[in-house]
Parts: C-alpha cells; sequence; structure tokens
C-alpha cells in the first residue's frame, strides 16, 4: 500500500501527528505494536497520575483536620484505586481510536521494520509512504546492577501494575518518577527510603526548587539518601555505599527509576544508515528531520525533553513541515512538571543556564506563603516562585515554581516566554484575585 | 583650542577618499597618532591617524561618506568647546549649519583646508545622508494608512529613526509576522526588521528573529562597499566596456629552472619563475611595443616605458600595485621591486600613486592549483598575461625523441579593440620563446639579437 504519511508509534507524538496530518487530507498510517497512547497513556503519566490522585485524596483526607474536618477511620484500597486507573486509561485508549476512526486514519498493530527507499514492513506486508514519522518512544533504562533481575525489583512499568502495597519501598534514582512514586507511596503510610546517587534529587531543576521539593517529600515520611551509589541486591537486601560506608537495607519492593533509553532496537535503523545513537536516540534538527530524506522522528526515540507534551509539539512540527509550514522546536519554552505534592512546574532557563549563555540576568524569588490562597489551601507547606529575566532587555527568559498545584499556572510562564514579555507588560497583565497565580505577578516586585 | 584632523591627500590624483569606518565616537579621548578612522581611495584603504590629542568633540562625516581631501573629517579639543568654525561644508551630520569658510589659524597651517578645496566638490553634499533621529509618520505613508484604514501611529517603523514609512503600512497589510514585545523593542531601537515568518508560536518574530535590513536568511550579509565595491565597478567595466579575447600557449620551463639554478650556485638572488615571466614581458614588450598601450576609446596611447601591474590578493582583496618603470630594471631589480609591493599590499602599507599608471598586467594563479585562465583586463590598458600552473607534459626534440618536460601555461588577454589576434599571438609567440631560450636576459640583449 502506498500512504502519504506513515507514523510508527502510537504515543503522543505519533497519534497527535496522525490527526494533524490526516485532517489536512493527509492519507496516514499508524502502526503500533502494543497499546494506543504509547508510555504516557499506558506506563507514564495517564496512570501514575490517576494513582497519584488516589494518594492525595487519601492525604488530605488523613490531615483534614487543619480544616475541621475529621474523616474518623480511614482506610485505602490499592486495588480499586488501580480499577479507577484502569477505567481512565480504557476511557483515553477508545478516545484516540475513536478520534483516528473519525480522522480515517488506518491503525494496523503490528512490529514495523524500515526498509530502504521510504518504505516499512509491517505483519509480512511492505508498505510505501512519502514521509515516515518514527516516534516509538523510551522503555526505563535498568543499570547493570547485580540482582537485579529479582522479581520484587521493578521499573515505573511493572510498578504501575502492582495493586498492592509493600511494606517498604525502596526507590534507586531520585528523579522526576523516583519522586513521584515516592510521594504517591509515602502518601498513603508506605515507608519510602530514596537512593540517589547525586548530591541532589532532580539535578536538571533550579537547585532551590529540588531542595525545597526534597523538605516537603521528607514531611510525607520518605527518607532520601542522597549521594548513595547501590552496589548489588541480594535477596530482599539492597546494598549501597554511603560515603565511602557500605550499608543494607531490606526492601519488600524496589523501584528502579534511573532514566529512560530510546527504543531504537528491532526496527531496521541501522539497515537503512540513520544516525541514531542507542542512548541519545535519532538526531533530527529543529523540524524533527533525520538524515535520511522523508524520514522524520518526534518524541522520546530522540532523546529530547522526554516529556509527553514535548512530544506531541514534535509531531505537530514534523506535520507542519510535510505540508509546507515553517515551523520548529523551541525547546527553551517546553514546559515541565514534577507531579509530586507539592508540584514542581518550570519552563525556560535557570540563573545558571542562562549564565552560560553568556546572558546578563536578573532574578526575582517569593515564597509562595506571601499568597493568601496558598497558605489557605497548603497550611504548612512551603513553596516558592523564581523568575530569571535577560537584563539587557527585561524579558522574562525562565521561571521556576514548587508549591501546592502550580502545574496548573505554568502554561501562562509559557505563553509569556514564547511572546517574549517583558516585565513592563507583564506588570500590566490583571491576575484573578485570590489565587495562587497572583504569585507571577507578586515575584516580580522582588527582581533585581 | 579645538583643532580639527583632515583628510590627507593620498597621492596626486586623489581628491576625494570613503570614510568606510569610524574607530572613535565623540566623547572618547584620543592621542596623537590614535587610528580615528579607516579610509579609502579607489585604489586601497589607509588608516586615518590623529593629529592631535584630546577628546573627541564632533565627528563631521558618518561612516561610507565620500569626504573630499584637505577637509575636516573630524574635532578634537576639551569638552564643551566651540567648534563650529571647524565644521566643513557638506558634512553629513550638520547639514543645516552655514560653515565658516575659513582656516582656524589654530589648524596646522600645512594641512589647514582652503575654502576652495571645500568648495571644489560640492557635489559631495548630494551623497551624504543625513539621519534625523526622529519618528513619526512620513506624510506618504500616513495618506496611505487612512486610506486604508490602518491606524499609523500603532505600527513600528523600519524607516530612520523608527519613523513609520510607506513600506510599513504595506508589511503591515501584507500580515508581515507580529514581533514579540521584545522584538518590537529592537525594531524599535536598533532599526532591525523582522523575517516574513518568525520562529515563534505561529510564525511570531521573536527578538531573535530580527535582522538588520536587507537580511538574507542563512546568509551573512554585508554591504559591498570599499574595495570590494571597486573591484566590482572595475570588473564590470572592463568586461562589458572593452572586447576581449583570451590567447593560451605555454613554454617549456627547463631552461628557467636551470638559470635558476644557475643563479643559486653562483650565489646571485634568487628570482622566481614569476620574476622570469615578468622579465620576458618586458623584452616582448620591447619588440612588440604595441602590446604596451592605453585604449583611449578615440585615442590610441603607446607607451615607451612599462609600468608593470602585478596582481596581488592581498586580505583587503584584489589589488594591483605598479613596478614603475619596470622596462629599465635589471631583473634582480625587478624581482625585488616585485616582492616590495605584494608586500606592501598585503601589510595595507601600499601608496596609491603606486597603485595606478600601469600599461601592463602580470596575474599568476599557479600556485594555487590553476591549470589555466582567462584574466580580465584593466581597462585602459590592453594586455594582461596569465601565468597558470605547472605541469608534465611530452615534447619531441629535434630528433624526433619524445621526452617529459615542465610545462606552463600562459593565457594573454587583449583589447580586441585595440589589437588584433596575430599581433598578440605575435607577442606571445616572443614571450614563449624568451622564456625558453634566454630566461633572465635582459631586453637590450634580446633587442640586439633580433
Amino acid at each position: 500500500m502506498k500512504y502519504d504519511f506513515a507514523v510508527i508509534g502510537a504515543g503522543p507524538a505519533g497519534y497527535v501527528a496522525a490527526k494533524k496530518a490526516a485532517s489536512a487530507g493527509l492519507k496516514v498510517v499508524m502502526i503500533e505494536k502494543k497499546k494506543l497512547g504509547g508510555v504516557c497513556l499506558n506506563e507514564g503519566c495517564v496512570p501514575s497520575k490517576t494513582l497519584l490522585q488516589a494518594a492525595k485524596t487519601y492525604h488530605h483526607a488523613k490531615h483534614g483536620s487543619i480544616f475541621g474536618v475529621e474523616a474518623g477511620s480511614l482506610s485505602f484500597d490499592f486495588g480499586k484505586a488501580h480499577t479507577h486507573k484502569n477505567s481512565v486509561m480504557d476511557r483515553m485508549r477508545d478516545g484516540i481510536a475513536g478520534l483516528m476512526k473519525k480522522h480515517k486514519v488506518e491503525v494496523i498493530e503490528g512490529e514495523a521494520t524500515l526498509l530502504k527507499g521510504s518504505s516499512f514492513s509491517v505483519n509480512g506486508e511492505t508498505h510505501e509512504a512519502d514521509n515516515i514519522l518514527l516516534c516509538t518512544g523510551s522503555s526505563p533504562s535498568i543499570p547493570p546492577i547485580p540482582g537485579i533481575e529479582a522479581d520484587h525489583i521493578v521499573d515505573s512499568t511493572g510498578i504501575l501494575n502492582i495493586d498492592t502495597l509493600p511494606k517498604n519501598l525502596v526507590i534507586v534514582g531520585g528523579g522526576v518518577i523516583g519522586c513521584e512514586f515516592a510521594c504517591m507511596y509515602a502518601s498513603v503510610g508506605v515507608p519510602v527510603t530514596v537512593l540517589e546517587a547525586m548530591p541532589e534529587i532532580c539535578p536538571n531543576l533550579d537547585s532551590e526548587i529540588s531542595a525545597i521539593l526534597r523538605k516537603e517529600l521528607e514531611k510525607k515520611g520518605v527518607t532520601f539518601k542522597l549521594g548513595a551509589k547501590v552496589e548489588s541486591f541480594e535477596g530482599k537486601s539492597v546494598r549501597f555505599n554511603l560515603d565511602g560506608k557500605t550499608q543494607d537495607m531490606d526492601a519488600d519492593l524496589v523501584l528502579v527509576a534511573t532514566g529512560r533509553r530510546p527504543n531504537v532496537s528491532g526496527l531496521g535503523l541501522e539497515e537503512i544508515g540513520l544516525d541514531f545513537d542507542p542512548r541519545c536516540g535519532v538526531k533530527v534538527d529543529s523540524r524533527g528531520a533525520t538524515n535520511l530524506p522523508g524520514l522524520w522522528a518526534a518524541g522520546d526515540v530522540t532523546g529530547q525533553a522526554w516529556l509527553a507534551h514535548a512530544a506531541s509539539r514534535m509531531g505537530e512540527v514534523v506535520v507542519h513541515n510535510i505540508n509546507g509550514q515553517k515551523d520548529q522546536m523551541r525547546h527553551d519554552t517546553m514546559p515541565a512538571v514534577v507531579y509530586t505534592s507539592p508540584e514542581v512546574a518550570v519552563v525556560g532557563l535557570t540563573k545558571e543556564e542562562a549564565i552560560e549563555r553568556g546572558m546578563k540576568v536578573k532574578t526575582g524569588k517569593i515564597p509562595m506563603a506571601i499568597n493568601a490562597r496558598y497558605i489557605a489551601e497548603n497550611p504548612g507547606e512551603e513553596g516558592i516562585c523564581k523568575v530569571v529575566l535577560d537584563a539587557d532587555t527585561n524579558r522574562l527568559i525562565g521561571v521556576h515554581m514548587v508549591g501546592g498545584a502550580c502545574s496548573e499556572m505554568i502554561f501562562g510562564a509559557t505563553a509569556m516566554l514564547e511572546t517574549e514579555l517583558r516585565e513592563e507588560e507583564i506588570a500590566e497583565i490583571v491576575f484573578p484575585h485570590p489565587t495562587t497565580s497572583e504569585i507571577m505577578k507578586d515575584v516580580f516586585m522582588t527582581v533585581r | 583650542m579645538a583643532n580639527p584632523v583632515i583628510m590627507p591627500r593620498q597621492g596626486q590624483s586623489v581628491e576625494s577618499c570613503i570614510l568606510t569606518e569610524w574607530k572613535v565616537k565623540e566623547g572618547d579621548t584620543v592621542a596623537e597618532g590614535d587610528v580615528l578612522a579607516v579610509i579609502e581611495t579607489d585604489k586601497a584603504s589607509f588608516d586615518l591617524e590623529s593629529t592631535a590629542s584630546g577628546t573627541v568633540l564632533e565627528l563631521f562625516w558618518e561612516a561610507d561618506d565620500d569626504v573630499p581631501v584637505l577637509a575636516n573629517v573630524i574635532a578634537i579639543g576639551k569638552e564643551g568647546e566651540n567648534i563650529d568654525d571647524l565644521r566643513p561644508q557638506g558634512s553629513g551630520s550638520s547639514p543645516s549649519l552655514e560653515p565658516v569658510a575659513s582656516s582656524t589659524p589654530e589648524a596646522p597651517a600645512g594641512n589647514a583646508p582652503t575654502t576652495q578645496q571645500i568648495i571644489a566638490r560640492p557635489e559631495a553634499d548630494s551623497s551624504t545622508s543625513s539621519y534625523t533621529p526622529s519618528s513619526g509618520v512620513s506624510p506618504r505613508a500616513r495618506k496611505k494608512a487612512i486610506k486604508l484604514g490602518v491606524d499609523a501611529e500603532t505600527l513600528v517603523g523600519t524607516g530612520p529613526g523608527g519613523r513609520v514609512i510607506e513600506r510599513d503600512i504595506d508589511a503591515f497589510l501584507a500580515g508581515t509576522p507580529r514581533l514579540s514585545a521584545t522584538a518590537r523593542i529592537h525594531a524599535k531601537e536598533q532599526g532591525l526588521e523582522a523575517p516574513v515568518r518568525g520562529s515563534g508560536i505561529a510564525g511570531m518574530a521573536l527578538a531573535s528573529d530580527m535582522r538588520k535590513p536587507g537580511s538574507i536568511e542563512g546568509a551573512e550579509v554585508e554591504p559591498v562597499k570599499g574595495i570590494r565595491k571597486l573591484i566590482a565597478e572595475r570588473m564590470m567595466q572592463s568586461l562589458q566596456g572593452t572586447a576581449q579575447l583570451t590567447l593560451h600557449s605555454s613554454f617549456d620551463a627547463t631552461n628557467c629552472q636551470k638559470y635558476r639554478k644557475k643563479r643559486l650556485a653562483d650565489g646571485e638572488s634568487k628570482v622566481s619563475i614569476n620574476d622570469l615571466i615578468a622579465q620576458a614581458i618586458l623584452a616582448s614588450l620591447k619588440v612588440h611595443p604595441e602590446m604596451n598601450a592605453h585604449f583611449l576609446g578615440d585615442r590610441l596611447a603607446v607607451f615607451h616605458e612599462v609600468n608593470l601591474g602585478i596582481a596581488v590578493d592581498s586580505p583587503r582583496g584584489l589589488m594591483v600595485p605598479v613596478v614603475q618603470e619596470a622596462s629599465k630594471m635589471s631583473i634582480e631589480m625587478l624581482s625585488s621591486e616585485i616582492k616590495k609591493k605584494a608586500i606592501a599590499c598585503r601589510d595595507g602599507t601600499i601608496q596609491p600613486d603606486d597603485l595606478s599608471g600601469g600599461t601592463f598586467t602580470l596575474t599568476n594563479l599557479g600556485m594555487l592549483g590553476v591549470d589555466n585562465f582567462t584574466p580580465v583586463l584593466n581597462p585602459p590598458e590592453i594586455g594582461i598575461l596569465g601565468v597558470g600552473g605547472i605541469s608534465l607534459q611530452p615534447k619531441r626534440n629535434m630528433d624526433g625523441e619524445v621526452s617529459f618536460v615542465d610545462q606552463i601555461s600562459l593565457s594573454l588577454t587583449i583589447d580586441h579593440q585595440a589589437i588584433d589576434g596575430a599581433p598578440a599571438a605575435r607577442f606571445l609567440q616572443a614571450l614563449v620563446n624568451h622564456l625558453e631560450n634566454h630566461p633572465g636576459e635582459n631586453p637590450q640583449k634580446i633587442e640586439g639579437e633580433e
């Protein structure tokens, strides 16, 4: 069969691109070997956020006394939370299937192999397409630690299928994924220990934000061992080195959350001469173009961003370019969120990144506790909002927040960055009162 | 006691110089000998050095202005001093001021500009731009805006000083991208332009998209000015204004190489193949003086002496210094003169008078691996010899035996308006003969032999 556009992988890059291309009139096929929705819907964003909400609900019920709410005896049925999670996933998958049907995107279940000359094979049949989008996502990266193959040691995909609470949880890796699961399990009373090899958790974030997040999670009962390097797993024991001393710790369940790697094997990429790296992914330019004509890549497989919304945008950029509309990724304005309680939401450059690029910067910082709505809703919780400005133009180039549900207001900061608003313009934007978002206005009072 | 620095006279034929770049700005402190600006004649560029010390009070001209020689270029003195008397007529920055047409007593006597000299070039007025840093809307733009219902006052102007001009109205109507808040400031303060489609959301032009007017995506755009502009004009003039014909030949370099080896063995100074070719040109022009000429349209000037131009690849571009009266020189002197002129061109110290008056030109690309090329005439000269690279070629001798020899290619471009192909070919033949049989021998001797 001959198509205008073939999409390999039905995750957030793939289905968004497929829908977009099809509604622009292209004949589109989408190939998926597992389930529609990719990592995001099946192994990542959606299930983890559903379970996090379950944990949050339990936590609020348990700690409602400051608001005068006493829930009495409280129980948590993790199985039920999983049932809800599964129903959300089913519903979303049905939604994608319906969307594809509506836009006449042909969906083929199977494993695709790329062939030379803008063609590919799936289920023994060879097809051609003018343009092919490779968006096969990523998988958890498992470090070669002795004993890691034991049954009670799982990755972020495996843990989402465990519907009973462990006696305790040890998480290897204090990155975004590790922190989210730490928050989830600690919120429902499971003792959690996070072993992080670096001196601070979430090392890609502003260091002050990371430290606040860590302290808030410690309040929920998470123990962090920073600078801890896991050496081996023996039986239910985790052996790690901390400050030169070897220590052992019992773990009922171990989550290995040491990052992700792009899915580049088994696709015939070497054979067609695609420029890629097994760890860093398929090399693409700002439009998503690879080194081969007609072959594009988007999402985690490119090793860029590792975010569902970034993947969707990359897919969209590719379709725009295929349709002759100039478009490119703007990674500097890509927001990122850690869905812990409190949440972390950031967009743009940190002060250090800006200085590294040779920019002169001004910064501002304000505690969330100056905001009425924030302290009313998040008693005792620390939060902060930081801004980074280009000192030459007063342009806002970075916003970094931790506190409450700040993920819901980061889009405002993204819009400010995308339109290159300066301090002067932002000062004239009206923020509804009382909202936590007012922090985004007040923070500018501290800029110097 | 403010002092002017004047535009120096760069050689007898130079009446004005282009001030290509200022190296100082008003308020700077300068000392005698400091470089104030880069100036260019139609042949070369030079540094304008300060002849006074103090604070820069006013720059009388703008970059790219054509400044008459001996006109005041800059005023240097103490802050607050009155410099009205120093302001030259027709300078760019103060078009409205009536200059006082007399030299100031403080100006160095020998360099002081005189009324006559300044007034002698009134055409400089029209070519200089007058930048007015006032924004607003041009009447033409306003008229169009009212007619088409555009609020001109809200547009970012791309005219001088952010003035809204007609093209801004056109751009607005053509749907030029919206500018981000920061891009808008760049447009206004730095006079930058937005591309047709920016890299921001839905094609919004971001600060990083803003370009200098006239820029081209994916390219560094520089204005063509100074020497490049002159070369461009000369080349077009040459190819459009003459009837060029190129004749190709080559010579066996065996004897040239022998001659050079012998000189070294005899302890004599080193000469290059290029020097030998230059000398062969002189020798051949003795026999064929009709090639040593200027074609002037209605007249043909055949020169008695050869002023040999040598094309030099300098950092500023192609330059052609002239070895004056080369026909009188020995091979040693010729070799040393060619070297001196080439170094002066590369160092930027060549004098303007050394860049004019050529009667025949030699150009050599052999060392850059070029086998053969078509030289472009340097009008009004009627001949230019191009030298290509050395290649090993078979050659049959008198006895019919074939051997391999080093062969160097020659290309002679002539102005067919002035001379025909056959006499030019005979000149080339004489040249080849000289190089193959009498390398390094002086012309007088050849003349005697013939």
